[in-house]
């Protein structure tokens, strides 16, 4: 059905993509947050257990976006990109958790990697 | 939406504490948030969708995150309705985030329609820096200094969002690389940053290990639901056995 979709509106289709499936599912939180306004203690278990789902999944994304990359981060091999992210975490914390020198110490080794790895 | 709705005088204090807002956001807060989005741009290109679509992604879904899960699981060819799930539980958090930092908003004129359109622009970066800054300020400037700072700081980064959709296109492979590598070594950065305890540790370790096992087992459509709720509630119970209330 989405294909059939996808081809009566075009071009238009990434736009509603946006809105429909990103969008929305992530508003819809905000403006819950501002009706139940004062009602709710954000340190209550139920917060405590969505915290911990949010970033099982965010740190869930970064795995996929590491072991099965798309397009141009693909040309880095795999022990590039894992050694490029341990690097710019240790990075973090040799540097009083800075978080921009282990994200510029991290893109280095990442790019160091890419240009020998695609010399072999 | 009209921002300054107040009488003459209370608007010039309103667009004085508006462009403290801006300055405030102006230096290391705008550029972590382009260094986070860039690779979104990129993202967007990777997977065919024009340049505005990315653009779009960062002013309305205003999630790093949710833009990731998004693109990232478009280019995994996962079904829509189990993105829009995944895309929606990873934005659960900005339920309790607009909870706590409202009390910080509201002040004199500030009502329900003026909120909603603040809550919009709450994601990590206007939380901490909201949190950390806001109860310095007097309380009728608090509002307006949190719009300023979030409307420069969703300046920057939208600029960046398109930035990276021409940039990945020009650079040598090991750079274009290295603008989608950005999203991820931004991403683990935060989740480092934020965690204090040993179930935050346990929730993004465990949702690392799971993922590739998630996909062998479930495939790429609920994977990521998968590791959310299993790698989570998981979290949750080292959370509750060590005594955490």
């Amino acid at each position: 059905m989405a294909a059939e979709l996808e081809q009566a509106i075009g071009g238009l289709w990434p736009y509603l993509v946006v809105i429909v499936i990103g969008f929305l599912p992530t508003e819809v939180w905000r403006v819950a947050g501002v009706l139940a306004g004062r009602n709710l203690d954000e340190n209550s278990q139920v917060m405590v257990w969505v915290r911990m789902v949010a970033t099982a999944l965010v740190a869930g994304v970064v795995a996929k976006l590491l072991m099965s990359p798309s397009g141009a981060l693909a040309v880095v091999p795999l022990w590039g990109r894992l050694g490029a992210l341990a690097a710019g975490v240790a990075v973090y914390f040799v540097a009083r958790r800075s978080v921009l020198a282990g994200l510029f110490v991290g893109e280095m080794v990442l790019i160091g990697a890419g240009l020998w790895g695609s010399q072999l | 939406m009209r921002l300054a709705g107040q009488p003459d005088g209370n608007g010039a204090m309103f667009w004085s504490s508006f462009r403290a807002g801006v300055r405030q956001a102006a230096g290391l807060p705008s550029l972590v948030l382009m260094a986070s989005l860039i690779g979104v741009g990129g993202l967007t290109r990777d997977i065919g969708y024009p340049i505005w679509a990315g653009v779009l992604s960062t002013l309305l879904l205003w999630a790093g995150p949710a833009q990731v899960l998004l693109f990232g699981s478009l280019a995994a060819g996962a079904s829509l309705p189990a993105i829009a799930i995944a895309v929606s539980l990873s934005s659960i958090r900005f339920f309790p985030m607009v909870v706590s930092i409202l009390p910080l908003l509201r002040g004199p004129g500030v009502g329900t329609g003026r909120l909603l359109f603040g809550a919009h622009f709450v994601a990590v970066t206007a939380w901490t820096e909201g949190r950390r800054l806001l109860p310095g300020l007097p309380v009728e400037q608090r509002y307006p200094f949190f719009i300023g700072f979030s409307i420069m700081v969703m300046a920057a980064a939208t600029f960046a969002t398109g930035a990276g959709y021409y940039l990945i296109a020009a650079l040598p492979a090991a750079f274009a690389a290295a603008l989608l590598f950005t999203t991820p070594m931004f991403f683990t950065l935060s989740l480092v940053a934020g965690s204090r305890t040993l179930a935050d540790w346990a929730a993004l370790g465990l949702g690392f290990a799971l993922a590739p096992l998630a996909t062998a087992l479930v495939g790429q459509d609920f994977d990521l639901l998968v590791v959310g709720l299993v790698g989570g509630t998981l979290a949750y119970g080292i959370h509750r056995m060590r005594g955490g209330r």
